[in-house]
């Protein structure tokens, strides 16, 4: 704020001083007035830069609750961020955020945030810390995080590099790397675009494009479309709702693990009944396809005959379709097949775009690199490990015994915003500064933006001062390691801020404001070509129903608490969960069937017990789950999370014993557990506790025959 | 200076004025929603948003159970869906089915719940203290520094919309979350009632701005919290006294009128509606149904 205070403004700011403080606490338009329109009292003297007090200033950045990277504008007022938005140029998002993304302030804004490093659990400074990493590193350091793309991926690479060539594991609990896998098998394309908005049908297994798959805020604005005239039908195959299920206009229960068979059952029905050509696909398929047979599909998934027939109708009546699988290689598989024979690749899958700096190119988590990590920690083959981005603790398989892993490494530092099970196992946690504060570039993999960078910048000063941003911790390791060529970079803004001027060609300030401003960068990327290889393969297990007397146990992921770090915000903790609509605690989805069978009634707690341990939940009773599965939401159960998270619920990713799929190494998300009362019952705590509308017109429904007599409504 | 006699002409001729052309009001603006019930996910992500714009306190598991959380847009779920086809009859299958094996055959249906803005509120007549009142802008309006806490408003909302600061909710902003508070507009204490105010103070902000700019309010200027964040573009707000504007021809297309409590539809099958229309409360919030295939 650089306008000069005369006297006569000075005399105003000191008489109406007493009414502006009355004023900054009642109920006030955005702007410090003392009527609408009038701006001429200030409650500061001499504002900072940009800080005009009562005016919200909106910046642009980048959303990181999940790895979708969705641009956010951020306003901020008086130097605090306040509220985020969807960034409206963006072509992932479009202007729009979902829940997790709006409660990316109560990351920024917790009160269990890290302030300063530690040593051994003790507080320590910076330099402490650092010399304390030095003296006690062992061996090559690994990197352990979260998906990772964009210049932080470059500057973990350069660190890896120059300290001796150790790996990077990334790790997402909640991820698409099977349906990448069949993608990259069929197209030779692992990350192809969907045009969900193009579809005049969506037949999705198990894949949650609206909830948490790949980019859920870009899928659910193409939703929107899709729903448009004429309005597209979703079709949902799988073993316990989902968001997407929950929308879908038929959902059909598959027995868990067997979505792959429904699926060639489809296939089967279309070549069998509609005369479509298999003729695209390669020899394997083809053979599982004619193998799979209406009746062996109702024996393998209990999904009868006419169910199929309903499905390959709907396909083959609403052409161009989409059809999406994921949860297991056969899945995906099985899916990418009905595409093929349904003509969709072209027409609703089209190429991807590659980044020609492919080192910024997303490196895109997997529970297999969890897997990989235990395996190599077990085995005494990581001296030295950071972790950032992931809590590995938490979310592994009880099977994996991440602890005992973590345990055999010597040095183990946690670049973390808050405690949780894994830095409490580490030697040195480092503080982090949150999203809100730090600066990155991020590649959105949806890829709608054909090689749009998004363009993190910090909306405010840190809350806390000796937080660091993640760039700034590598580039600091980097140098210190010895790295070429980054000795002149004061800080990772210098380093970003060169990296980003060769990117465009020019290092003039407007340029890199207008960068700033637009909150994205256009990189050199080129279109991807399909090319088929035919390595596509089909193997349906032979049984999938569970040991006797068990049931099978699905941990399910939901836009909220995510695969648990999103439990410490008290919002989404208070925000009803979308099926269930219980907020605060676990539950168990049961079938009200299976749960007569077990003698349970809505609200009764059980023990859920596998080889790997057990859990103590009550069960929520409905029929959007198979009669064969018991299905409990990931994301609570957290022992040590701060004050919203701590001792809330139960964490069923605990039970999983870790079984690897053949093809892409990920955990199977299933294990057999056995079900058992504990004879206590308390009501479990929900939004609503009706299910039905008891015929009153509170959300009503139309037929889409009679929406379309009326060409969509108008 | 009106006389009071004068007042009670003006207030007699307003009333007659009302009865006869449906929905007359003097407003300057009639602000108004339309939620497509088609389009939304239930994912929740307007209410969160609301959260963040308005406010609002986390109260916790047990104060939630008590019915006492301060959600002011939620979005209700429900499994059956009793007017799908009137040919079909109601359909209750998601719930009570012959055979209790079955499972869903179809999802959920969503539906976001808030103060739905009744132009004849039956919420305002009960105030003791004239805490809630209509605006000119249309809208349904609590005014906090005047509420007594009586509740009689809750107890008279048929929608179950307005929330009732049991306690003080301070604690549900420990250092530094206070800092994410929106200063445009206050936190509400101990004894008063708040409810969706259609995010009156960005109305505030976009009329601020129109005027610094020197130019009237134009359609798409003010977007609720819960609109803008929407995925799906569910969820649209305008003015309904302004014909041009995007809301308008929705309420029109779909052939919904204010002012009546029986739409008298040329096209009954068209998906515009309004909840509990019987009750004559005039609601502001056209919901457009649901579509599913049979």
């Amino acid at each position: 704020m650089t306008t000069k205070i005369d006297r006569r403004n000075f005399l105003k700011v000191l008489g109406l001083g007493g009414a502006g403080a009355a004023l900054a606490g009642c109920d006030m338009p955005s702007y410090a007035t003392m009527e609408e329109g009038e701006e001429q009292v200030f409650s500061y003297l001499a504002p900072e830069e940009y800080m005009v007090p009562g005016i919200g200033i909106w910046y642009a950045s980048t959303c990181l609750q999940c790895a979708a990277g969705c641009g956010v504008h951020g306003r901020v007022r008086e130097g605090r961020a306040l509220k985020l938005e969807g960034n409206p140029d963006t072509a992932v998002n479009k202007g729009k955020l979902c829940q997790m993304g709006q409660a990316a302030l109560q990351t920024h804004y917790n009160p269990d945030r890290i302030t300063k490093p530690r040593i051994g659990g003790k507080e320590a400074t910076w330099p402490e810390a650092l010399a304390y990493i030095k003296a006690n590193a062992s061996g090559a350091p690994v990197w352990l995080t979260g998906s990772i793309g964009g210049h932080q991926a470059v500057m973990l690479d350069t660190h890896l590099s120059a300290s001796g060539g150790g790996k990077h594991y990334a790790v997402e609990t909640v991820n698409a790397q099977a349906w990448q896998a069949a993608c990259a098998d069929t197209l030779g394309d692992a990350h192809p675009e969907l045009h969900i908005d193009k579809a005049s049908s969506v037949l999705s297994f198990g894949a949650d494009f609206l909830g948490t798959w790949i980019s859920p805020v870009k899928f659910m604005t193409d939703y929107g479309e899709f729903r448009g005239a004429p309005r597209g039908v979703l079709t949902v195959v799988e073993p316990a709702m989902t968001l997407s299920g929950a929308n879908a206009d038929h959902w059909v229960a598959a027995r868990p693990g067997s979505q792959a068979a429904v699926a060639l059952g489809v296939a089967h029905m279309l070549a069998t009944e509609y005369a479509v050509s298999t003729s695209a696909l390669p020899a394997g398929a083809v053979d599982a396809i004619v193998a799979m047979t209406p009746e062996r599909v109702s024996e393998l998934s209990g999904v009868d005959a006419k169910t199929l027939s309903k499905i390959a109708d709907t396909l083959m009546s609403n052409h161009p379709s989409l059809v999406i699988g994921d949860g297991g290689y056969e899945t995906a598989a099985a899916a990418m097949t009905l595409n093929l024979m349904l003509g969709n690749i072209g027409a609703t899958i089209t190429p991807g775009v590659e980044l020609i700096p492919a080192d910024l190119g997303v490196r895109g988590g997997s529970t297999k690199a969890l897997a990989d990590f235990a395996s190599d920690a077990q085995a005494g083959r990581i001296g030295t490990v950071f972790i950032t981005g992931t809590n590995p603790v938490f979310t592994a398989p009880g099977g994996l015994m991440m602890k005992d892993a973590l345990a055999k490494i010597d040095l183990k530092v946690a670049v973390a915003l808050f405690e949780d099970e894994t830095t409490q196992m580490c030697d040195v946690v480092l503080p982090l500064a949150s999203p809100l504060e730090d600066w990155g570039t991020h590649v959105p993999p949806s890829g709608a933006g054909r090689g749009e960078i998004h363009v993190q910048q910090p909306l405010m000063e840190k809350l806390h001062p000796d937080v660091l941003g993640l760039g700034d911790i590598l580039l600091g390791l980097s140098q210190d390691a010895g790295a070429d060529g980054l000795a002149d970079f004061d800080d990772y803004y210098a380093y970003l801020r060169t990296a980003i001027s060769a990117m465009i060609g020019t290092d003039l300030e407007t340029a890199w404001q207008a960068v700033l401003q637009a909150g994205k960068v256009q990189a050199p990327a080129a279109d991807r070509v399909f090319a088929a290889n035919g390595a596509l393969t089909t193997n349906v297990p032979e049984t999938n129903a569970p040991t006797a007397g068990q049931l099978s146990l699905i941990t399910t992921a939901r836009q909220g608490l995510f695969d648990g770090r999103h439990a410490n915000l008290p919002w989404l903790q208070e925000a009803p969960d979308q099926i269930s609509k219980a907020v605060w605690d676990s539950w168990a989805e049961i079938h009200p069937a299976t749960a007569a069978g077990l003698g349970l009634k809505d609200g009764d707690y059980v023990t859920i017990t596998s080889d790997n341990g057990a859990i103590t939940t009550r069960v929520f009773l409905y029929k959007g789950v198979h009669p064969d599965a018991i299905a409990v939401p990931m994301g609570r159960g957290h022992t040590h999370y701060g004050r919203y998270a701590t001792g809330i619920g139960v964490n069923p990713l605990s039970l999983l014993d870790g079984t690897a799929d053949g093809r892409t190494g990920e955990f199977t998300n299933t294990t057999s557990v056995r079900v058992q009362a504990t004879g206590d019952n308390r009501h479990l705590v929900r939004l609503m506790d009706v299910d039905r509308q008891y015929g009153r017109k509170l959300a009503a429904t139309i037929s889409a025959d009679q929406h379309r007599r009326n060409q969509g409504g108008a | 200076m009106p006389s009071l006699l004068g007042n009670i002409f003006k207030g007699w001729a307003d009333y007659s004025k009302g009865n006869e052309e449906g929905g007359h009001h003097d407003y300057e603006h009639m602000y108004a929603l339309v939620i497509d019930l088609d389009r939304c996910t239930g994912c929740n992500a307007c209410s969160t948003a609301c959260y963040a714009e308005n406010n609002l306190p986390v109260v916790g598991e047990d104060k939630f159970g008590a019915r006492q959380a301060m959600h002011w847009m939620r979005v209700e779920r429900y499994f059956d869906e009793p007017d799908m086809d009137p040919d079909m009859g109601p359909d209750t299958s998601n719930i009570e089915d012959a055979n209790e094996t079955g499972t869903q055959s179809r999802g959920a249906s969503f539906l976001p719940m808030m103060c739905q803005h009744c132009n004849a509120a039956p919420c305002e007549p009960v105030c003791p203290v004239g805490a809630t009142y209509h605006t000119v802008d249309g809208l349904n309006a609590q005014v906090y520094n005047r509420c007594i806490g009586s509740r009689y408003c809750a107890n008279n909302c048929p929608f179950r919309v307005r929330y009732f600061n049991f306690y003080d909710n301070s604690e549900s902003w420990p250092a530094p979350m206070e800092q994410q508070l929106n200063p445009d507009l206050s936190v509400r204490s101990k004894g008063v009632m708040e409810k969706c105010s259609m995010c009156l103070q960005r109305t505030r902000a976009a009329r601020d701005t129109a005027k610094r700019e020197g130019r009237e309010l134009k359609d798409g200027d003010i977007q609720t919290a819960c609109q803008q964040t929407c995925p799906t573009s569910a969820i649209l707000f305008g003015d309904l006294l302004d014909e041009a504007s995007a809301i308008s021809k929705v309420w029109k297309n779909h052939q919904v009128k204010l002012g009546t409590y029986k739409q008298d539809k040329e096209n009954p099958e068209l998906r515009g509606y309004r909840i509990f229309e019987e009750l004559n409360v005039d609601t502001k919030v056209l919901y457009l149904e649901r579509v599913r295939e049979v």
